[in-house]
């Protein structure tokens, strides 16, 4: 099934959204130039806004608002701007909140509702990204954390809907921060490509544009055809793929690489036990089917009785080279000397006396080989989960994964530490290794050099050859398992028959061209056939010739400014809501996105994109017929909130 | 003092210079804010500052400046420069592996800024205040005043874009020393040289104008030598020891433009892997990056100053 990004329900087409917002944006920028500018001398209200120097949309988006604060005739405005680590350093100190100030940032969310509200207004994120100006909203953090954590919603996916959008809406009360925008991220291939299409996350972008049978998705290259008028019955095999990523592949390793660069380059040979399609559902993939068999209703508190202690120096580091699974939620380890922590025999123990928040199943295929042809068993996943020990991703995988135990060769049980609407999703999202890599040492899953090693999974492509800052190739995996136990073996799949069982690509051969204007180029000048991560403008260019693709999906980054709570003192009622509404109504939605992203992106009526709709909400439309009026620009209705304000403060 | 004594006190001096320069570079990138941590973890909501804490503890990066300064040079001297936080890459490999590629796109900016430079200087010179002299200032002043990334950018819109001769991307599957290499050096190296052939060309065309002046020139034409001797024998000669100075000034601008040059080009050397390890703060890497450099401007302008006795005998080290 090939979809055009005009007739998919997910893609955006950004033409019919600015027809959609043409009028209105118009009706905007008068309402703004033909503002109260300043009735009866100063302004009442005076915000400092501040924003990287090094991001030129943000700082245009947040130039934007101020200009729209001061053309409504009560604010007078102040950008600040700062260098990116600067301006990191700054905004995340716990003392900013006491600034007064406005900071404007840009996060990257994931299919998970969370990663669009708890991290901003979590009162455990102050200090730390990216609750910059301190919220502290006990009601809000009880919300976030009842629809992630407990036993009630982590088996219960309506009621987790019901609670986001408790949240969503106390967020449009309380309007601690405005988010602005959700990004588009966008492909371009030339006419070679048939069937291509884009995953909300750029790193996705080959694994799932290859072969996702989850989404009936497949690509092939085909020289003679238009691919605006072909379609999977007019697949050919074989070929090359001539790519530009936009970084350097910084390594091979997972466990040792946090760059969404490195990931799209293990994704060809790493597999999971599941796999995601572009709404966010999960599919057994190594897996052959997967049930969550038992849930208990366990806090990390309850962890005490088998927990070790370990010294902790001033710094707060604690002195063990094992993997801490969970912290004593009561110790400090800067203040305390002593800390208690559960380890991962402690941990094993604990589930041996049934103490655990969840309990996974996993029942793996039989028959999947590994590019050295080891066969797949439940033991490569309890290796995978300890080569993930201490690594530079421990913070994000042992905040949820409490153990793993194997039961024979093709059962895994994976265990969450406490009831978790995301551990389905958060579990197993591990990359399993050989054997023969389980024991390499940190980072020394690296093909560079003269004693490198190449990444061995079970993916459809195997590793080929790399140079550094240059180059990566990769082969088509001639025994993948996928095609050796047929796609009928997956229960889920409905699509047709004829669905290739794997990729049809032979070779990928990926550039590595960090500059924007130059992967543009390359791709004009038929030298690749596939890139993203282009300027708008260059979009813009090849959306128009009728020699390339444009696909774009709405995808999880966004950008938002946040209002400082704590420092509200008697001429900026910050703790006021009504405020806090009223600069919200001034924030020109509409204006950012057709003005400084030419398009590509798509007004924040509401706090939840497309992407996490399918966790975050009961019903997306009726969402945002509610939330969206909040978020309107609204000149008339901020004038009137902040006459209020200025008469109940007495402000002059 | 003997040619060969000079040489020695330069190289030794080379010493003090670079520990100049590690103290520097190492203060001042610990000056700016952030370090390849913050660059892992900074924007993750899922990360404490507790965990950050302690992934900064296990790269040795929590410890007081002065301590990570030592224990930095401690190894420095045992010939390792640590490995890339980010990537776990050794930080003399990836030195080793870029190096040559910078070496080759300067040294063909550099020989095309000399190959332009001087004849037109020259001619520029004999010429003076004709036509061809005031075409060549313009020149001259338009090859300054171009930045080279504008020039990169247009060289690969026509060159490749229009005229498709070159690609947009350099050929990766051939070794650097391949002949057909060269091909390919031809727009960032012409990008690169630019500049240094617009001033070269200035000072060439000053220098031999001044020495056109000069007595001796009148005597050897008096003597009746053809204007063609006298020139390249007598006056080239000459006028070429301040174009040695200056061509070896400009090696510090030639490593310092291939920054910008090998961006645009998509060229892997040692420029475009500063620019990454600048943006992800990766200490390691900047100070070795910065230690080589140092140690190839010093040897360049080495070079120079032995030029000078070779050009002009009189020339003596004391």
């Amino acid at each position: 099934m090939v979809q055009d990004h005009k007739q998919s329900s997910l893609n955006v087409d950004r033409r019919q959204l600015l027809q959609g917002v043409g009028g209105v944006s118009i009706a905007a920028v008068a309402g703004c130039l033909g503002g109260e500018d300043g009735e009866d001398g100063d302004p009442t209200f005076h915000v400092q806004l501040e924003v990287n120097a090094d991001n030129d949309d943000r700082v245009q988006m947040v130039e934007l608002i101020s200009t729209s604060l001061e053309d409504s005739g009560y604010f007078s405005t102040e950008i600040e701007t700062y260098e990116w680590n600067n301006y990191i350093e700054r905004v995340m100190d716990l003392e900013y909140a006491e600034s007064g100030n406005v900071p404007c940032i840009g996060l990257s969310g994931t299919f998970n509702p969370e990663s669009f509200c708890q991290a901003l207004h979590h009162s455990t994120n102050h200090g730390q990204c990216c609750n910059l100006v301190g919220i502290d909203d006990s009601e809000l953090d009880d919300l976030l954390d009842d629809a992630r954590y407990g036993v009630e919603v982590s088996g219960d996916e309506d009621l987790r809907r019901e609670r986001y959008d408790e949240v969503w809406t106390h967020l449009a009360e309380n309007r601690y921060s405005s988010i602005t925008h959700f990004d588009l991220v966008a492909g371009v291939t030339n006419n070679n490509v048939h069937g291509f299409n884009m995953y909300p996350f750029s790193e996705g972008i080959f694994n799932y544009g290859l072969h996702a049978p989850q989404d009936e998705q497949v690509m092939w290259m085909d020289e003679d055809a238009d691919p605006r008028e072909t379609d999977v019955s007019d697949l050919e095999e074989g070929g090359t793929l001539r790519g530009a990523v936009g970084a350097n592949v910084d390594s091979f390793d997972p466990p040792y690489s946090t760059d969404t660069t490195s990931t799209l380059a293990q994704e060809f040979v790493f597999e999971q036990l599941l796999r995601s399609d572009k709404e966010g559902n999960l599919y057994p993939w190594l897996a052959e089917d997967y049930e969550l068999e038992e849930t208990n209703d366990v806090e990390r508190l309850d962890y005490e009785d088998y927990m070790t202690s370990v010294e902790a120096d001033e710094e707060g580091i604690l002195d063990t080279d094992e993997q801490i699974i969970v912290r004593h939620p009561e110790d400090d380890p800067v203040e305390d000397d002593e800390v208690r922590v559960l380890l991962p025999d402690d941990a094993q123990e604990a589930v041996d006396d049934g103490t655990f928040g969840m309990r996974f199943r996993y029942d793996l295929h039989e028959g999947i080989e590994f590019h050295n042809g080891e066969e797949f068993t439940s033991e490569h996943v309890i290796a995978t989960v300890e080569r993930y020990y201490n690594s530079d991703l421990e913070a994000q995988t042992f905040d949820s994964l409490l153990h793993a135990e194997a039961d024979g060769d093709n059962t895994v049980y994976l265990y969450a530490q406490i009831p978790d609407a995301e551990a389905e999703r958060e579990l197993p999202g591990i990359y399993i290794h050989s054997m023969e890599q389980a024991d390499l040492e940190g980072g020394d899953l690296d093909p560079r050099g003269d004693d490198g090693v190449e990444p061995i999974g079970t993916g459809p492509y195997e590793f080929s050859e790399f140079s550094d800052e240059e180059y990566v190739e990769y082969t088509k995996n001639d025994n993948y398992w996928l095609e050796e136990l047929g796609l009928e073996q997956k229960e889920w799949f409905d699509g047709p028959e004829d669905f290739p069982a794997g990729p049809v690509i032979d070779e990928i051969d990926l550039r590595i061209v960090p500059d924007d204007s130059s992967r543009s180029a390359a791709l004009q000048n038929d030298e690749i056939d596939i890139t993203y991560g282009l300027s708008t403008a260059d979009l813009d260019e090849f959306d128009d010739s009728g020699d390339y693709v444009v696909k774009s999906v709405e995808a999880g980054g966004y950008e938002y400014i946040q209002y400082p709570v704590h420092s509200a003192d008697d001429e900026m009622p910050w703790d006021d809501e009504r405020l806090r509404q009223a600069i919200n109504h001034l924030v020109p939605r509409e204006q950012i996105v057709e003005h400084v992203l030419n398009g590509w992106a798509r007004p924040a009526w509401t706090d939840l994109p497309e992407l996490a709709e399918e966790a975050g909400t009961v019903d997306a439309d009726a969402l945002e017929d509610e939330i969206r009026p909040y978020n309107e620009y609204d000149p008339e209705a901020a004038a009137e909130l902040l006459e209020e304000v200025i008469e109940d403060h007495d402000l002059e | 003092m003997s040619l060969r004594r000079f040489i020695l006190k330069r190289l030794l001096s080379i010493i003090p210079i670079l520990f100049g320069v590690s103290v520097i570079t190492f203060s001042l990138v610990h000056l700016t804010p952030g370090d390849p941590i913050a660059q892992m973890v900074a924007m993750n909501p899922n990360v404490t500052a507790a965990e950050e804490a302690q992934l900064r503890a296990r790269y040795g990066l929590d410890g007081p400046i002065w301590e990570q300064y030592l224990t930095w040079m401690g190894n420095v001297l045992t010939g390792d420069f640590g490995e890339v936080i980010g990537s776990g890459r050794d930080v003399s490999e990836v030195v080793m592996t870029r190096l040559p590629e910078t070496i080759a796109l300067g040294l063909f900016g550099w020989a095309f800024g000399l190959v332009i430079a001087i004849p037109t200087g020259i001619y520029a010179a004999i010429n003076k205040d004709e036509f061809a002299d005031t075409a060549s200032r313009f020149l001259a002043l338009s090859g300054i005043s171009i930045p080279n990334f504008w020039l990169g950018l247009m060289l690969i819109l026509i060159g490749a874009l229009w005229i498709g001769l070159w690609p947009v991307l350099p050929p990766s599957r051939h070794a650097l020393y391949h002949p057909e290499m060269l091909w390919y050096l031809v727009l960032p190296g012409i990008t690169i040289g630019t500049a240094a052939a617009a001033s070269i060309m200035r000072v060439m065309r000053t220098s031999m104008a001044e020495e056109m002046n000069k007595e001796y020139v009148t005597a050897a034409r008096a003597k009746g030598l053809p204007e063609r001797t006298v020139v390249l024998k007598h006056v080239l000669r000459n006028s070429l020891i301040s174009v040695v100075t200056l061509a070896a000034t400009l090696t510090a601008s030639i490593v310092a433009g291939s920054v910008v040059v090998e961006v645009v080009f998509n060229w892997p050397g040692l420029g475009r892997e500063f620019i990454t390890a600048i943006d992800e703060r990766e200490i390691n890497l900047i100070m070795a990056i910065t230690l080589f450099t140092g140690v190839f401007i010093i040897i360049a302008n080495l070079l120079a100053d032995i030029l000078y006795a070779v050009l002009d005998p009189r020339i003596r080290y004391d």
